[in-house]
């Protein structure tokens, strides 16, 4: 696979053309934060953004979204929506995060309403040229990314590296008129960027091995931690909602004002909200606040972790840490109290 | 299927909860269609004493209101309890904030004292009979109110969100207005309004009432975090939340 070099204007021109033949999304300012948003000129692209306020989980896995409509007497039809797009400025800790759903969603059933959208998007994803207040991806190992992506861009200075690694990005890049072959310059200060993130994206520094994290959980189920964090906490689920890795959801049947035909919809869910594990007859299993507390931090460190092969399931994007109003979600300072409470073994 | 007998009452209110649903436009003919609507005095002016669905909207805030409540519910088989004022109250509650009298000295001057005047703090509708369903907000939405209908007409339960409005404002992608200094009662407040107001860049002023178990300890941290005064925070949740258990914490 190849590695070009494009000029900054030249990306320009290229995001331009681009805009014209295929639907665009792409990181955009929105106030004083960055978001996803249909782009429409290459001018609103923001590849320098620190993160955005949303993951791009969005674009695979909406916040609400139709799976099937139904009529009484008539069976129902799947609903998927297939429009082919391109998502630009996908950071690394994100692809991450997008490489893991794919797994999850993979798994069991595989769920073909978010394998409809994923197999549709070519992702172009983009190293970090500023890093966020809260980002901690080195500490995760997710700083750089090696897979996932169909094209990955390098910001050296007056140009970009653009790498594609599937066939799928390579047919992008071909249409990027006036781009250079990369020379090992090019390559070297690429590398100098990627070690440069390595290192530096970490706000907040893990006390321990990533790969430690599910061990040190299995032996922190009683800690005190999650008590003395969730006295403070809403549960409010912002922590959820902005979560890159997040993907619980709930599903509702609305019938029609025919009472014949209707839609059955799935929404994202939250393991911090009250009434998340409520099932018939009202019974709900995890009705605490620290018990839900600590399941996401499990979750994260341990029972995803157990599903998709010892990858933890948190990317260090830090944008729980941004949401949350008392200071207590940020997975860090939980683990490494663990860490010095409990030891690494 | 049989069309259920609904009527709608009103108590002290602004009726704009009514009003919404007089709005519906496009579903209104197919909400009529399916309910036989027996009584309703914003939009008509036949009267009944029989009723499956009885809808309330307005707080209660008479001696005589209560009675009248009181014997519509003994004539209705379901009774829903429509925007903030009948759910929650609503901002008629502001008034058992303050000495009665001075209240209706205050609205009413010279005229205070006739009969017809008489006035008491100010109820939900939950807190004079039974409600069966309640359809919150400031006022409702028409989307949730016909939810609503149509659930009952088959039988099923409506799923009324019981987590906080950060949910639909996080998921609309939203900044938190906290970090631009407004004391936004999201995390406390129930959602099913999707956002509305933080998506418009007003913070929310608690409409919907709180959720089930919001958490005081929380509130009291945050408002410490942003240097603000329990005072300040207090402020804010009076104007849906008087009288209700965490704005008195």
């Amino acid at each position: 696979m190849s590695i070009k070099k494009l000029k900054k204007d030249i990306f320009v021109h290229f995001i331009d053309n681009l805009i014209r033949t295929v639907k665009v999304i792409g990181v955009q300012a929105k106030g004083e934060r960055f978001d996803y948003g249909l782009l429409a000129s290459a001018k609103d692209l923001r590849l320098d953004y620190d993160v955005t306020l949303q993951p791009p989980k969005k674009y695979f896995l909406p916040p609400v979204e139709t799976l099937v409509t139904y009529e009484v007497g008539d069976g129902y039809s799947s609903q998927y929506d297939c429009e082919q797009f391109v998502l630009i400025g996908v950071h690394p800790y994100d692809m991450v995060a997008i490489n893991q759903l794919d797994e999850l969603f993979r798994q069991d059933n595989v769920d073909s309403h978010y394998f409809a959208r994923r197999d549709n998007a070519t992702i172009v994803a983009c190293d970090v040229v500023n890093p966020s207040k809260n980002v901690f991806a080195s500490s995760m190992g997710t700083a750089t990314v090696k897979n996932g992506y169909d094209v990955l861009l390098t910001d050296i200075g007056d140009s970009y590296l653009a790498e594609a690694a599937t066939e799928k990005g390579e047919n992008l890049l071909a249409k990027a008129a006036g781009a250079e072959e990369a020379n090992k310059e090019d390559l070297n200060k690429r590398q100098q960027v990627w070690d440069k993130n390595e290192a530096g994206l970490n706000k907040h520094q893990l006390q321990c091995k990533v790969t430690d994290l599910p061990r040190l959980l299995g032996r922190a189920y009683n800690h005190p931690v999650w008590e003395e964090k969730a006295k403070t906490c809403f549960n409010c689920g912002s922590c959820n909602m902005v979560c890159p890795t997040c993907y619980c959801f709930d599903i509702q049947d609305d019938v029609g004002w025919d009472f014949i035909t209707g839609k059955r919809q799935r929404a994202w869910d939250g393991c911090l909200l009250d009434g998340f594990t409520k099932v018939a007859g009202g019974h709900e299993f995890r009705k605490k606040r620290a018990d839900r507390f600590r399941h996401r931090l499990y979750r994260k460190g341990k029972y995803v972790p157990e599903k998709i092969g010892g990858q933890i399931a948190c990317v260090g994007c830090g944008r729980c840490i941004d949401a949350c109003l008392p200071d207590i979600a940020n997975p860090v300072n939980v683990y490494n109290r663990l860490v010095a409470d409990l030891g690494v073994k | 299927m049989d069309r259920p007998r609904v009527a709608i009452f009103d108590f002290a209110c602004c009726e704009g909860c009514q009003l919404q649903i007089v709005n519906l436009e496009e579903e209104l003919l197919e909400l009529i269609d399916v309910l036989h609507v027996v009584e309703w005095r914003e939009a008509m002016s036949e009267q009944s004493r029989e009723y499956d669905i009885v809808i309330i909207e307005g707080s209660i805030t008479r001696p005589e209101d209560e009675k009248r409540l009181e014997i519509i519910r003994t004539r209705a088989k379901t009774l829903i309890a429509l925007g903030a004022c009948a759910t929650i109250g609503g901002v008629n509650k502001l008034k058992n904030n303050f000495n009665l009298a001075d209240v209706k000295q205050c609205v009413y001057g010279k005229a205070a004292n006739m009969p017809h005047l008489d006035t008491a703090p100010t109820k939900a509708v939950d807190e004079v009979v039974k409600v069966d369903y309640k359809i919150h907000g400031c006022p409702i939405d028409r989307k949730e109110f016909t939810y609503v209908i149509r659930c009952l007409l088959i039988g099923k339960r409506p799923e009324i969100p019981e987590y906080p409005v950060c949910v639909e404002c996080k998921a609309r992608g939203n900044p938190c207005l906290w970090d631009y200094g407004q004391v936004c009662l999201g995390p406390i407040i129930r959602a099913g309004c999707g956002a509305r107001c933080p998506s418009s860049g007003f913070r929310c002023f608690g409409c919907r009432g709180y959720v089930d178990d919001p958490n005081i300890n929380a509130a009291k941290d945050v408002i410490e975090r942003y240097n603000l005064s329990v005072d300040a925070l207090k402020g804010k949740m009076v104007l849906f939340g008087s009288g209700q258990g965490p704005t008195n914490a």
